[in-house]
């Protein structure tokens, strides 16, 4: 990454001496072994047993391009696609919104009640995705849970969010959203804070109100930023399986089925021919990829037209 | 004018940010709770918001159950995640430095090949790395929980980062004084990189405490159990009695939430400055 004009800026190194070459192969041996061992190599493996019909059982055969097209055409995988586009769809803007939003108020507070309130909203971040599941199956009971008496102390139907397509989405989102609000208002308040106070000072002098600040000041300024989170945000909701196998099991009829939950289901089941699910695998590889770079693209055009 | 908008704006964030608190720590605070009631208050129409009277009998049906292994999957988590993160902070700033400061052949293409690795998505190659494991005959050990996640390109360009901006002149006289590089790493760099070290430990202790699937898909012994595999069976073995998942899931959290307020001051610290990029 850039490590030509890094050279040239920090030329912070020291010529190295040629028993210093095996110290720095040593050095990055146990890493490089590891992530060639557990990383590229499966990767590898993965890439090359998709092209057969590969399985516990029976004689492995090449078979081209099969498995992708069988699993493309499958009405499962499909079906946890679209779950998990309408998962982006819904967490990727919602998250970055509340993120922004209160990245704003935080960055009124002052002194000791700024640290509380930093401190606080960090505190989800670091529980486990199972654990969160496990007190929201709890918060959400139908018969005792929090919200359900809730709603029925103000007369209102209860939630079944088990049987119910749309709630259980909510149910999802809604945990995902808790344990991730923290760490996004952080880091769109780390970016609030680095824009110079001089840029606004002099938009005041011009005139320009608030949402006119917004989209000439903060938002441009921002864009870094927004890049970051965005692509994080994405690839993370097109990988989610904690939260949706703990609350919902992919149900009600597979309407919160994410690929991954759909490919460890396929995994486990033994009969299934694993190339299969392999492909499966390198597809979401794939569809990760685009839609990253896709992210990247939106929002960098986006800047080229203000700047 | 200005100034009173300003004021009103920040009554107006003040008043938003305690709303956000309490409901971010809220679902916390109601598991601790339902961890310490008696068990017919726990899902008790209508609701007991606190308990009549505080009662440990859920944490010790965790602990003195005979029928679960609750206290061994907490030991053994523990001295996964404890041994994992300091193999983490090795292996991930030794190769950093390396990157940073020694000039070696292929250096640029061993940088790239590690950059590469970023950009695959664990989910594809969690199965294969399954089968990789079991082939090389290593499921239900402590190795198969800790070495596979062990190196990260994204930490080592952490530490790489932080490396690249200590000032030349430590090295020079440390090299002169004939002190070797791997020396100058031990005991010049890693001494001066203690908000890295925290930031990287505590991010990869959360890592391995956290993690789910691969426990799930790799041990099957139970004295190897991990908390969150633990938690999973509660879910289905006590679904009546959420008393006992709550106490449990309360001490699975209370451990990275300690650890986090012990470092917060370099944590978020670390997110404010990271993000800058």
């Amino acid at each position: 990454m850039g490590s030509k004009g890094a050279k040239k800026t920090t030329r912070n190194r020291l010529p190295t001496s040629k028993a210093d070459h095996i110290t720095a192969y040593l050095m990055i041996l146990p890493a490089f072994a590891i992530l060639a061992v557990f990383v590229l190599y499966p990767l590898y493996m993965a890439v090359t047993k998709s092209f057969t019909n590969w399985s516990f059982y029976g004689e492995t055969q090449f078979v081209g391009f099969e498995n992708y097209r069988q699993v493309i055409r499958n009405a499962y995988f499909q079906k946890s696609l679209v779950n998990s586009l309408k998962f982006v769809l819904i967490l990727v803007p919602s998250q970055i919104f509340l993120a922004f939003l209160f990245a704003h108020a935080v960055k009124k507070l002052t002194g000791g009640f700024g640290t509380f309130v930093k401190v606080s909203i960090y505190v989800p971040t670091v529980i486990a995705g199972v654990v969160a599941s496990v007190i929201f199956i709890f918060i959400l009971d139908y018969r005792a849970g929090l919200v359900n008496q809730m709603l029925k102390v103000f007369g209102l139907p209860r939630m079944a969010y088990a049987n119910n397509p749309l709630l259980a989405t909510i149910a999802v989102c809604l945990v995902v959203i808790w344990l991730g609000f923290g760490y996004n208002t952080l880091v769109f308040y780390a970016g609030l804070l680095n824009i110079p106070k001089e840029y606004y000072e002099a938009a005041q002098v011009d005139g320009a109100n608030a949402f006119e600040q917004l989209i000439k000041i903060t938002l441009p300024s921002l864009k870094n930023i927004f890049v970051l989170v965005s692509i994080n945000l994405v690839t993370g909701s097109l990988q989610l399986y904690d939260i949706p196998y703990m609350l919902t099991g992919g149900g009600p009829a597979q309407t919160t089925q994410t690929p991954m939950i759909y490919l460890l289901n396929n995994f486990r089941d033994m009969s299934k021919n694993m190339g299969l699910t392999l492909s499966g695998a390198i597809l979401m590889m794939i569809i990760i990829g685009l839609c990253s770079s896709v992210v990247f693209r939106i929002i960098s055009s986006e800047k080229s037209m203000d700047a | 004018m200005t100034r009173r908008s300003d004021r009103i704006f920040k009554v107006i964030s003040v008043i938003i940010s305690l709303i956000v608190v309490i409901l971010c720590l809220f679902p916390l605070l109601w598991m601790t709770l339902a961890g310490f009631k008696p068990e017919r208050e726990v899902m008790a129409v209508p609701l007991k918001l606190l308990p009549s009277e505080w009662t440990l009998q859920s944490f010790d049906k965790l602990f003195n159950d005979k029928n679960n292994d609750y206290f061994q999957a907490l030991k053994a988590t523990l001295y996964v995640a404890s041994l994992s993160s300091i193999l983490v902070l090795i292996v991930n700033s030794m190769a950093a430095y390396a990157f940073a400061r020694l000039e070696f052949t292929f250096k640029k293409l061993l940088w790239r090949i590690i950059i590469l690795t970023m950009y695959i998505p664990g989910m594809t190659i969690l199965i294969s790395s399954f089968v990789l494991v079991s082939q090389m005959g290593i499921l239900d050990t402590y190795t198969v929980l800790i070495v596979p996640g062990l190196a990260s390109a994204y930490e080592i360009f952490f530490f790489r980062q932080f490396f690249l901006n200590m000032p030349m002149a430590l090295e020079e006289s440390a090299l002169i004084d004939g002190a070797s590089r791997f020396r100058i790493y031990l005991t010049i760099f890693l001494p001066n990189a203690k908000s890295p070290l925290v930031i990287i430990g505590i991010g990869a202790f959360l890592r391995y405490w956290n993690s789910f699937v691969w426990p799930v898909m790799t041990i099957s012994d139970k004295s190897k159990y991990q908390v969150m595999q633990i938690i999973r069976s509660f879910r289905n073995a006590y679904s009546s009695k959420f008393g006992v998942v709550m106490a449990a899931s309360t001490i699975a959290a209370i451990i990275p939430i300690t650890l986090f307020l012990f470092f917060q001051k370099y944590i978020i610290r670390g997110i404010v400055l990271s993000g800058i990029k």
